[in-house]
């Protein structure tokens, strides 16, 4: 047989093989989204009948979208607590990584512990915030009445609500960027660090010209996946504020859901959320390009 | 050999099987059996969400199928999840359910949208209805929302909810020289004047403002629309409306701390453990400071009628009930499970061995029974929880903005406002009218003519 012909072979058994994989893939996950889009060009209301296959004004969603203060409103609380959860997700998750790098039996063991909040089901982890946040049970509050400080509602509270949202995804995600980071440092070879020290190099400085540009890449990637990520941080803001007090931590798809299951709008609920999801994947887009055009540039 | 094989086929056994097959024929003619198993061999398929009510109910089930003969699948989930499966099956046509329950909130936009049957072509024929079942014993307050504007029935209520006081420390109010407040005014000088005196808290409630905040709006006169059902323009901006939301956001100023993202249940649990002084919620929340075990404040708890406005005493109320889709396969076998699950007898059942109380039928919350079970410390909880649930049914209906099919829009935007106004964000008057311009906003976008 020749070789293009076991090339061809090769090919057909591959393509054999995927065609399961991604007939199931297309079901469970374009069809859907094909769905969200057809949706979204309707004026879909579970109790007005027709209006699942009306397309007479298929804009009409997206044209109101710009007018409506709680859409806008919702991608700016979006975009505060992505920005502030990813920063603090990274910074503290290479800070972390860089505290535990060393080898000891004990920091093994400690890391473990680390990834605790990561592999909890998120709405556990949602119970475990509401349980710190809630004033008359939380041993926080009484801590706090300890030490004769007086702590606001924190869920509750105008000026609070969102950080504390913030601080329970930084927890929970934590972990994934340590991870990240650990692995990375580890690959640095030891010479060169060694190499540093013997050029007179005090641990800033090699953190920052010999650590540093090898995590680098980690950092992006890690930043970009939480970034990603950080529009789910539905389970914290169902269960901690409901979205409140008033909008202020009420995120895109949080307002999505609300429109979709208590007012049941689900062609403009489907908008919201095709919006969304064109703004993750431009994001996704421009920060992959970016990642690019570094190394090119490199 | 066709012959011999027939022959042969016919075994002394078979001869046998259909002697006796004949005999019990004629011993019980075919009749008499469709008679004592009428639905022998049917399914009935039934949704509704998860309630005590139906957890209790599913243990007299097996002798229900055993007396129809039909076997009951009764799908339970939560509220939320039950209210989008029910509202896409029916709106979509579907015969997946046989029964179902008819969400309070969802009433009137399914009956409108014609999704139910109509069930007084069940109770108006004596061969499906005995006289005895009585559908005019349903109290009248709880049956509202499950009638058409020609007053035709599309549910009975198996739950019904009324809105009461519960006080849980009358000792301290006692020392201070306080009375049960009757009115906003001395609701308000009570909550502030017992706030913070031995720990305890004014006030507490929970995080559904559109539940608490509407009989603050019309006890100073407003309402949620200008007249709902038929005019549904909502009315957030006016100035009775406005003065029942800073009435209300002030005060939740004597509540613990966090209130406003408060549960039901942490609600329930600073009254019982006398944290909290008043709670006004539906009485299957508030009675529990005199019923419950767990209650440590018994001797010092009262339960009473929530206070009155200067304009209106309009205590919020509701109910669920039971009804039949349109488009149901089995309804006869539907309305004989409707029939049974809402009879005088398992209802009293359900009062007698389980203490279940919220039961909607007149004749049973006036029985002795209930009254003896239902009655602590002198207080007549069944006779205070029937005075509110009948109310909307005698004269205005005040409670028709709720089951309006544009109220979860216009509530959704009311919760909003209202934290705004707690919070301090807004003033109440910025708060309101900037929630009748959204709440326009999204009715329209909805698709409602205003």
């Amino acid at each position: 047989m020749s070789e293009s012909g076991i090339d061809d072979e090769r090919r057909r058994f591959i393509a054999f093989a995927l065609t399961p994989s991604l007939i199931v893939l297309f079901a469970v996950a374009v069809l859907p989204a094909i769905y969200l889009v057809v949706t979204s060009l309707t004026p879909f209301q579970l109790t007005t009948p027709g209006s699942a296959t009306d397309f007479s004004d298929p804009f009409r969603n997206y044209a109101l979208l710009p007018g409506d203060p709680r859409f806008v409103n919702s991608l700016a609380v979006q975009a505060k607590l992505s920005v502030a959860s990813v920063l603090f997700q990274v910074l503290l998750g290479m800070l972390l990584a860089l505290l535990l790098n060393v080898p000891s039996r004990f920091v093994e063991f400690a890391r473990t512990f680390f990834l605790i909040p990561m592999v909890l089901p998120p709405i556990v982890v949602a119970v475990i915030w509401k349980l710190i946040y809630a004033p008359d049970i939380s041993p926080l509050y009484y801590a706090a009445q300890a030490l004769h400080f007086t702590l606001p509602a924190l869920t509750s509270s105008v000026d609070f609500a969102l950080t504390s949202i913030i601080i329970a995804d930084t927890w929970e995600w934590l972990p994934f960027t340590f991870l990240m980071v650990l692995a990375a440092l580890q690959t640095i070879p030891d010479e060169y660090s060694e190499a540093a020290l013997v050029d007179g190099a005090n641990k800033l400085q090699i953190f920052w010209y010999v650590a540093l540009p090898f995590i680098t890449p980690i950092l992006v990637i890690s930043g970009m996946f939480r970034l990603i990520d950080s529009v789910k941080a539905f389970p914290l803001i169902f269960l901690l504020t409901g979205g409140g007090p008033g909008t202020v931590t009420e995120v895109t798809n949080y307002y999505a859901y609300l429109l979709a299951f208590d007012t049941n709008e689900i062609g403009y609920s489907s908008a919201v959320t095709v919006v969304m999801l064109l703004l993750v994947c431009g994001i996704s887009l421009g920060l992959v390009w970016m990642g690019r055009r570094k190394a090119a540039l490199a | 050999m066709k012959t011999a094989s027939r022959a042969s086929s016919l075994t002394r056994r078979k001869l046998l099987k259909a002697s006796a097959a004949t005999a019990a024929l004629a011993a019980f003619p075919a009749p008499l059996i469709a008679q004592t198993k009428p639905f022998a061999g049917v399914t009935l398929h039934g949704a509704s969400f998860q309630h005590r009510f139906f957890t209790l109910l599913q243990k007299y089930i097996p002798e229900f199928e055993e007396k129809t003969g039909m076997k009951v699948d009764l799908q339970l989930s939560a509220l939320p999840v039950y209210n989008q499966q029910a509202n896409l099956e029916l709106s979509s046509g579907g015969s997946a359910y046989d029964f179902v329950n008819v969400t309070f909130t969802l009433a009137t936009r399914w009956i409108a949208a014609g999704l139910l049957a109509n069930l007084d072509e069940f109770t108006g024929d004596a061969n499906l209805t005995p006289a005895d079942w009585n559908p005019k014993d349903f109290v009248d307050g709880a049956q509202v929302p499950y009638r058409d504007a020609k007053g035709a029935t599309y549910g009975y209520s198996w739950e019904g909810g009324a809105m009461l006081m519960g006080l849980s420390r009358m000792d301290l109010m006692e020392k201070k020289g306080l009375k049960i407040p009757k009115t906003f005014a001395e609701l308000q000088q009570v909550c502030a004047e017992i706030n913070g005196t031995d720990g305890v808290s004014g006030m507490v409630s929970w995080f559904l403002h559109n539940w608490n905040l509407p009989p603050y709006i019309q006890g100073f006169g407003g309402n949620i629309f200008k007249k709902p059902p038929g005019d549904v323009m909502p009315a957030l901006n006016t100035p009775e409306a406005i003065q029942g939301v800073e009435f209300y956001a002030n005060l939740l100023k004597s509540a613990p701390k966090g209130v406003l993202t408060y549960t039901e249940d942490q609600a329930r649990q600073a009254m019982l453990t006398g944290r909290a002084n008043i709670f006004i919620h539906s009485s299957a929340w508030v009675t529990p400071i005199l019923l419950s075990e767990e209650s440590k404040v018994k001797d010092t708890a009262r339960v009473v009628r929530s206070p009155a406005g200067p304009v209106h005493d309009y205590p919020a109320s509701n109910s669920q009930g039971l009804g039949i889709p349109k488009n149901a396969k089995n309804q006869k076998a539907a309305w004989e499970f409707i029939k049974w699950a809402l009879s005088p007898e398992i209802s009293m059942k359900l009062v007698k061995e389980h203490g279940h109380s919220s039961v909607c039928r007149r004749s049973i919350i006036t029985s002795d029974e209930y009254r003896k079970l239902n009655t602590v410390n002198g207080q007549d909880l069944g006779a205070l929880y029937l005075e509110v649930l009948e109310l909307p049914g005698k004269g205005e209906n005040y409670m028709a903005y709720r089951t309006s099919k544009e109220f979860p829009i216009v509530g959704d935007v009311l919760n909003k406002a209202f934290e705004q106004v707690a919070t301090g964000q807004l003033p109440a008057k910025d708060a309101m009218s900037a929630a009748q311009d959204q709440a326009i906003a999204a009715l329209r976008r909805a698709g409602t003519k205003l």
